[in-house]
């Protein structure tokens, strides 16, 4: 929400009524500000304050959805320009390209190669999200083959993109329960789309020369009441789209600018000539606010990079990304091989089994889940202790993974030292190093089976 | 006619200068954020660095060692390689061999190849340690006074051996780099504790990078933080360029063993990306992925 | 400001080991120490005390009350532990604590009811800790929403926004400072309470205690009510006594951001106003603040 609970407390009686069911004004702000109760709920706002809070609530940027379902896009609604401010909400879509010019068998070969790309990382599924289908064959049945081939073999949401108006409705008529985004709605077809727009509820893709000619393009769009835009400032090259992204962001979250307060899109499949380049350009672009990137690149090497790039950026800083809970092995360990134990905080993780490979010494890491958080906090709320890590040791077997009974636990965890020979008394508890960095040094100067 | 909402900052990340004479290079400098080119001065270009080792390169993928296959048993050769052929303009020479848990080379010897590398190319030279504090020092201080006069980048420098290592630097005119773990708070600490003695345009900070995959976005927001403090802010202690040395962490992930294109990508990804956050050196491993970089930035 | 005195934790080896043990000589000079230094509670902190959490519960507290009459504090996140203290404490006890986790209200707050305790009321909830002060008052209403209904009063609730280490995230001091203020509007009744020590968590040992009184004098002007404090600070607690006027002004004139020479002041003086800039987000810290 754009407003904070303090400023909405202004706006409002000050009875203390309770009638809203809070027990004060200021409780009933401060769930307005996150969303908790509706400013319906109090029957003493004049009117004319209730439409000027409600706009005045409104978030700076649009929340706009592509597709229906589980396969909806939703992107928009962003409060930062620094992920470390608060956190990015919602991950740009990544459209694939394909155009209707290309024969019936690369279309097919390339339908089928974008539902592949789907990749799993530490529990979560990373893959692409929408197809752009683009009539660059002029030929409005043409387009439309290629529109309901997609429709008919796959799932995805779709862009659909045509310099053509009726050929650009009337596909988007065809997969309308699909909710596609029509693009270029332009200063020169706006009012004819919109009567269009309307009837098929679907979300405008708005291009402009300049921003001037967006913002005239969005304003027309939202009196007539199509509410959801995706805007393209037209950015030739990289650094021009970062610019561009960048300012229109500015805009919306620094100047309350309602006219550019709509997420965005963009293209590096134009902006670039070799691959390598287009790659590169969607991972900046990525970065730098865009809310949908269209590409031309199908290839897993290409693809998987941008798709764990996405994953980080767009993971929320306040929240520890975590990892898997589960028995690793670091460089084939056997029976005779070292085990450690240590929480599921995926820095920590990183930095410790890479500190094991480092050392080239073989070893199992035990990871138990703490909730992505560290060794002594998780051992004072109960996660991390003695009797918390037997079970983990019947849970995962660990016993019979090794011949020896010596366990090697993070260093600052002394007190844990104590617990664990009692919980696991044929087991020799060993102390290793404070530091993540002494593993390698700890093990082999202290290891021995 | 709609005004664009620009930003203007009232003070400049600090200029550092690498090498000497007319190759030397400059980094830092600018009043904005990176590529903000329409509303601010950026006068230097990001410095990219490309990596050489003392030593053989052990466990490297095949793609990762082919530009230099032939020459990675001689860092001067390896080093006249990156230059000649693969054209860059700063070299990093990371002396792994110094490193007590495997060849544990005395400082003398290492000091030794660094003036080879220095003498045969006149070319700014970042040299690095291993991080081990005791060892880094010793020869860090070896190197500084072997190539006095030179103009190098030695670090890491660490909060528990500034004060030896940048004496040095001090004596022997070498920039350093400032070495603080993922902290915004960390790395003005040590900034503070250096400039009392250690003039600040010799300074160069690094927050400790990590791969696309393995930490990546923690590296980028504490380099867009340190931006902030710098610009915004005006934190005096946080106005100096910033280092990311990437390549030996991207090509140790298994992603990039996978195959020659996903490497590349792998290290050339995570380096745009610290580059967006404001790095303003970097250091490579992979040719292709400094080059790709090259071409899109400038 | 109410003081409760945290010296009594199982993070100190000394009280671990004598709780260990049963030896009840360390906790008398701990809790003597304390009591005579002038806190109002103390409290007893055994962390998870999965071994004999009653058995152990009901030895400390019975020998703690040996030894003082102040009310105390339970400090777990066992409820064995906790219910096992609150049947001994003499009286009105604080349980310390419950939080806006759903698992933590159901089991600890019917605690606190049954033994017409105290509630000290964190604002984690399932989501974590909130990373704003808007997201705290959303938290905390929900979850006092929650102890009312138990018939738990404002009065008896203690309201814990969850003081960061100043070197982890300096914004959420920032966010704290603006949350305490909106309490008595939030929760009228209610009190707020915080782990002063948090604060200071990583800063150089020898400087912690200059944060948590600077602190601590910050936040009693926007109306702090408790803390749990070092019980062995003689100089915050004379500070909190009102002994030093001198130094809650120069706090407070830094906080208004009036103009002073700060060449003109003494060393300590000069040291606290850096550190009350720091606090009040003035400058980025870190560890060598007092440096700059």
């Amino acid at each position: 929400m754009a407003l904070k609970g303090a400023e909405i407390m202004k706006k409002l009686p000050k009875t203390n009524c309770k009638e809203c069911g809070c027990a004060t004004c200021f409780a009933f702000a401060m769930k307005l500000a996150t969303g908790g109760v509706k400013l319906d709920d109090c029957p003493y706002l004049d009117p004319e304050v209730k439409t000027e809070l409600k706009d005045a609530m409104a978030p700076p940027m649009k929340l706009v959805t592509i597709g229906t379902g589980q396969n909806a896009i939703v992107i928009g609604e962003e409060e930062v320009m620094f992920r470390h401010e608060k956190t990015f909400f919602h991950e740009p879509g990544i459209a694939v390209l394909i155009s209707d010019r290309e024969s019936e068998s690369d279309i097919g070969e390339k339908l089928a190669r974008v539902k592949d790309l789907r990749f799993e990382r530490i529990g979560n599924v990373l893959k692409i999200d929408l197809l752009a289908l683009s009539n660059d064959s002029g030929d409005s049945g043409i387009f439309e083959t290629l529109v309901k081939k997609a429709y008919e073999t796959t799932d995805f949401p779709f862009i659909l993109i045509s310099e053509d108006m009726d050929a650009l409705f009337s596909a988007a008529a065809m997969c309308a329960d699909r909710r596609p985004l029509v693009y270029p709605i332009t200063s020169d077809n706006v009012s004819a789309s919109i009567p269009k727009l309307k009837e098929l509820g679907v979300p405008a893709g708005v291009k402009g020369d300049s921003l001037d000619e967006i913002i005239s393009v969005t304003s027309q769009l939202k009196d007539a009441g199509v509410e959801e835009s995706i805007i393209d400032p037209g950015s030739r090259n990289m650094l021009d789209g970062i610019r561009d992204q960048t300012l229109i962001r500015r805009a919306a979250l620094k100047k309350g600018f309602r006219p550019l307060g709509y997420p965005t899109m963009t293209f590096p499949c134009f902006m670039c000539q070799d691959k390598y380049e287009e790659a590169l350009a969607t991972s900046a672009l990525m970065t730098k606010y865009a809310g949908i990137v269209v590409t031309s690149l199908i290839e897993k090497d290409f693809i998987f990079p941008l798709l764990v790039h996405r994953f980080n950026i767009y993971s929320d800083p306040r929240r520890p990304m975590t990892v898997e809970e589960k028995v690793y092995e670091v460089s084939q360990p056997d029976e005779n091989s070292p085990i450690l134990i240590s929480t599921n905080y995926a820095l920590d993780f990183f930095i410790v089994s890479g500190a094991i490979e480092e050392a080239n010494i073989p070893a199992f890491l035990c990871i138990k889940d703490t909730g992505g958080i560290g060794v002594l906090a998780a051992w004072t709320s109960g996660k991390f202790t003695g009797e918390a890590i037997a079970e983990f040791f019947k849970k995962y077997d660990v016993e019979n993974r090794v011949k020896h009974r010596k366990l090697i636990i993070p260093g600052v965890a002394k007190k844990l030292k104590d617990e664990l020979e009692e919980e696991l008394p044929s087991w020799e508890i060993l102390l290793g190093p404070s530091e993540a960095s002494d593993i390698p040094k700890f093990l082999s100067e202290e290891w021995k089976v | 006619m709609f005004q664009a909402p620009l930003e203007k900052y009232p003070v400049n990340i600090r200029e550092v200068v690498l090498g000497l004479g007319e190759k030397a290079k400059k980094i830092g400098g600018e009043n904005t954020f990176p590529f903000h080119f329409f509303e601010g001065s950026l006068p230097n270009s990001p410095g990219l660095a490309l990596e050489v080792l003392d030593m053989q390169p052990e466990n490297w993928a095949t793609w990762a060692l082919d530009p230099f296959k032939d020459v990675v048993s001689d860092p001067v050769e390896w080093a006249k390689r990156g230059v000649e052929e693969y054209g860059a303009e700063i070299l990093c020479l990371r002396l792994l061999s110094i490193d007590p848990m495997g060849m544990d080379v005395a400082p003398e010897e290492a000091a030794k190849t660094v003036r080879n590398v220095v003498d045969s190319l006149n070319i700014p030279l970042i040299v690095l340690g291993t991080g081990t504090e005791d060892k880094d020092s010793k020869v860090l201080i070896e190197v500084a006074r072997a190539c006095s006069g030179k103009n190098l980048l030695l670090g890491p420098v660490l909060k528990g051996n500034y004060q030896e290592i940048a004496k040095a630097a001090l004596e022997h005119g070498h920039a350093i780099v400032a070495q603080a773990s993922m902290d915004a708070n960390l790395t003005k600490e040590l900034n503070i504790a250096l400039c009392k003695f250690f003039p600040p345009e010799k300074i160069v900070v690094d927050p400790t990078s990590s791969a696309l995959g393995y930490g990546m976005e923690y590296t980028f927001s504490i380099i867009e933080s340190i931006k902030q403090f710098g610009l915004v802010a005006k934190d005096n202690m946080m106005l100096m360029p910033v280092f990311a040395d990437i390549g030996i962490e991207c090509w140790r992930t298994k992603e990039a063993k996978e195959s020659k294109d996903q490497g590349v990508l792998w290290e050339a990804t995570t380096g745009m990306t610290f580059l967006l956050a404001g790095a303003n050196l970097v250091v490579f491993r992979h040719p292709e992925a400094l080059r790709l970089i090259k071409n899109m930035i400038l | 400001m109410i003081l409760i005195g945290e010296d009594l934790n199982v993070m100190s080896n000394a009280i671990s080991q004598a709780i260990k043990e049963r030896n009840a000589e360390p906790i008398r000079a701990c809790v003597e120490g304390q009591a005579g230094n002038g806190m109002d509670y103390l409290d007893l902190n055994v962390g998870p005390q999965k071994k004999d959490p009653a058995q152990t519960m009901d030895w400390l507290v019975n020998t703690v009350q040996k030894f003082t009459d102040l009310p105390l504090c339970l400090d777990t996140t066992n409820s064995v532990a906790m219910e096992a203290g609150l049947k001994l404490c003499k009286k009105k006890a604080l349980v310390n604590s419950a939080s806006g986790v759903r698992e933590s209200m159901e089991t600890v707050m019917p605690l606190s009811k049954k033994y017409s305790a105290g509630l000290v009321l964190s604002v984690i909830n399932d989501a974590g800790l909130p990373s704003d002060a808007d997201e705290r008052a959303a938290s905390i209403l929900e979850s006092m929403e929650y102890a009312n209904e138990l018939g738990i009063k404002n009065e008896d609730i203690w309201i814990d926004p969850v003081l960061m280490p100043v070197g982890v995230d300096q914004r959420q001091i920032l966010s704290y400072m603006e949350f305490i203020q909106m309490i008595p509007d939030l929760a009228p009744g209610a009190k707020s309470v915080c782990g002063l020590s948090n604060l200071s968590y990583s800063a150089p040992k020898e400087l912690r205690g200059l944060l948590n009184r600077t602190f601590m004098v910050i936040i009693a002007r926007y109306g702090q009510d408790a803390a749990i404090v070092s019980g062995f600070d003689e100089e915050l607690i004379r500070l909190n006594k009102g002994e030093m006027p001198e130094v809650v002004d120069l706090i407070h004139r830094a906080m208004d951001e009036e103009d002073m020479d700060i060449s003109t002041l003494s060393t300590k003086e000069q040291e606290y106003v850096k550190t009350t800039q720091v606090l009040m987000g003035k400058t980025l810290y870190s560890n060598s603040w007092l440096e700059v």
